[in-house]
């Protein structure tokens, strides 16, 4: 659009392959998002009608906010965003590329882990306890009336066991399983390839035809 | 409309038990956080509030999003067009539409002052076709109608999709209508109140159109006199980018009487008559109009239809939707064109929930 262009991005950390194009896709995105404000807030993922489906919503729209996802050295919830914070976010879904080597692909496997991670730790402590996981399969569950409770707890006890026995392997009768932490949660996730399943891929766009 | 991400069509039972086989549950997660960030992106509904997009440029800034400085050569074609447009077009079309209303108003309250009779309501279409027509050529507009032998007959109820405001203009070109409306204030108000006195338009007051039941019994009432003329209603309520068809309210098919369809599509290449009423006002996008290069759209009229017996309203609502929508080459949304200003209604996210719960429950995953 002549009059408004999308801020410079060289900064960031985008890999080679995300064009202007896309870019530009986003920034009209946010435009669309924020209604022409500079930053979006969270009331502003309520215009989404795809997203009211997403029985994990609060938590998605969460970690567009969340300071750890941001990258920032503070802690805690941002109010308000920014184009460049929403393609920080964004960056997180993108695809595998071809010419990644080992080093690259580790720390971007990593990365994906590490949003994941942040959606289950709704405290911010660097752990995932067995309160916190309830939390997930509740909200998970939460459109079906008919299931108790206790269904949804038995769930949430039945998966912390199987990821208490892959990280700590057997436990004591008497030992205290506190919580995932984030070098568990990587070893639950080893051989298993989460990069093709976590990624939004762009289709691509045809170039228009030159008037020359 | 062409999407800008690439969507997985996996049903969400396919794709969740794939993940099962991996890690339970942790891994649901990801096929909700995937979906959530796809709609973030870019999402069906939203999108049909905007413009459609061009696959090449007609020269319009409108449309100009994806296009920028190509060559001198083409910049100077567009200025001359912008001449053409606002310095040719414009004054012409402008004068045309003045014309058009003041003889519509002028000649509706002459024919309003004969007695009711047969010569009257002969002269009324008379003058109401003529007026329409100067105002379509005011706007350019080219229409092609199809199918011209299912024509909405008298006592019959008109059914569109609605674009724009001009629909109502593009299809009293080719016949006579009896409006259904809110009364407003203006130059509207002063059509409204002139065109009431030659033919039985409904017009309705602000506090009318809150009574649904005094709306639906008026409406009935009209329909029920066989010789008066069709009513034309806009079940969608709002205007759509003419790319889909939206969720059809059901007051309109609670009133009985046949139903007419009509499919109405516009060809976007020469002006786009999508009217994004949170973006532009009524005065800026009738600017916008006239100083396109025309307004070309196909008119299809349909077979008329009537309720079947055992189908309700909403039921009966959808199957002239998915009619409309088929025969214009429209998408269907199940979705409620409310959702422009307003959110979703929680029935439709705990439908979702539930299937995801359900799946759960039948993979044993529970007791």
């Amino acid at each position: 659009c002549p009059g408004s262009s999308p801020p410079v991005t060289s900064h960031l950390s985008l890999p080679p392959t995300v064009t202007s194009e896309q870019i530009e896709h986003l920034h009209r995105r946010f435009k669309q998002l924020s209604r022409d404000q500079l930053t979006i807030r969270k009331e502003n993922f309520d215009s989404i009608p795809d997203l009211e489906f997403n029985p994990i919503r609060g938590k998605i729209v969460h970690a567009f906010f969340d300071k750890r996802n941001l990258r920032q050295e503070s802690d805690g919830l941002a109010d308000e965003i920014n184009f460049e914070d929403f393609l920080t976010i964004m960056s997180y879904f993108r695809p595998i590329e071809m010419n990644m080597d080992e080093e690259q692909l580790d720390r971007f496997r990593k990365e994906k882990l590490k949003f994941l991670f942040h959606m289950y730790d709704s405290d911010h402590d660097g752990k995932i306890t067995l309160q916190e996981y309830r939390n997930v399969v509740e909200e998970l569950l939460s459109g079906n009336p008919h299931l108790e409770k206790e269904s949804a707890r038995s769930i949430a006890d039945g998966a912390m066991m199987e990821a208490a026995s892959i990280c700590v392997g057997q436990m004591g009768p008497d030992q205290v399983y506190e919580g995932i932490t984030f070098e568990d949660f990587l070893k639950m996730w080893q051989g298993i390839d989460i990069e093709t399943k976590m990624h939004v891929r762009f289709l691509n766009m045809e170039t228009i035809a030159h008037c020359y | 409309s062409q999407g800008i991400i690439q969507r997985d069509e996996t049903p969400m039972e396919k794709e969740i038990a794939r993940l099962h086989r991996a890690n339970f549950e942790f891994s649901d997660i990801f096929y909700f956080c995937r979906k959530g960030f796809e709609a973030i992106v870019e999402d069906e509904v939203t999108q049909r509030f905007s413009s459609q997009e061009l696959v090449s440029w007609n020269l319009l800034t409108r449309t100009n999003v994806n296009f920028h400085y190509v060559s001198l050569r083409l910049t100077v074609v567009w200025v001359i067009g912008v001449i053409v447009r606002y310095c040719f077009l414009l004054p012409l079309r402008f004068t045309l539409a003045a014309i058009g209303i003041t003889s519509m108003i002028v000649g509706t309250t002459m024919v309003g002052q004969l007695p009711n009779s047969s010569m009257k309501n002969y002269l009324s279409e008379l003058v109401h076709l003529t007026c329409s027509r100067i105002l379509v050529r005011a706007l350019s507009g080219t229409i092609h109608y199809h199918n011209k032998e299912n024509k909405p007959q008298k006592g019959g109820i008109c059914v569109a999709n609605h674009t724009s405001p001009i629909d109502a203009i593009i299809l009293t070109n080719d016949g006579c209508y009896a409006m259904v409306g809110q009364v407003h204030g203006g130059l509207m108000g002063v059509i409204q109140r002139a065109t009431v006195k030659a033919c039985p338009h409904v017009w309705f007051e602000r506090s009318e159109i809150k009574d649904r039941h005094l709306v639906t019994k008026r409406l009935r009432e009209h329909v029920a006199d066989k010789s008066k003329l069709p009513i034309l209603i806009f079940p969608e309520g709002t205007c759509i980018n003419n790319t889909s068809v939206m969720m059809f309210k059901k007051g309109s098919f609670e009133i009985g009487g046949t139903i007419y369809p009509v499919a109405i599509k516009y060809d976007p290449q020469f002006g786009d008559a999508f009217w994004n009423s949170s973006k532009y006002s009524i005065v800026s996008y009738l600017l916008r109009i006239m100083t396109s290069w025309a307004i070309v759209c196909n008119v299809w009229y349909m077979p008329p239809m009537v309720r079947k017996e055992g189908e309700d309203a909403v039921q009966f609502a959808n199957r002239v939707r998915s009619a409309i929508a088929h025969q214009g080459g429209l998408t269907e949304l199940p979705w409620d064109g409310g959702l422009k200003r307003a959110k979703v209604k929680d029935t439709f996210k705990e439908e979702q929930q539930k299937n995801y719960s359900k799946m759960l429950v039948r993979n044993g995953s529970i007791g």
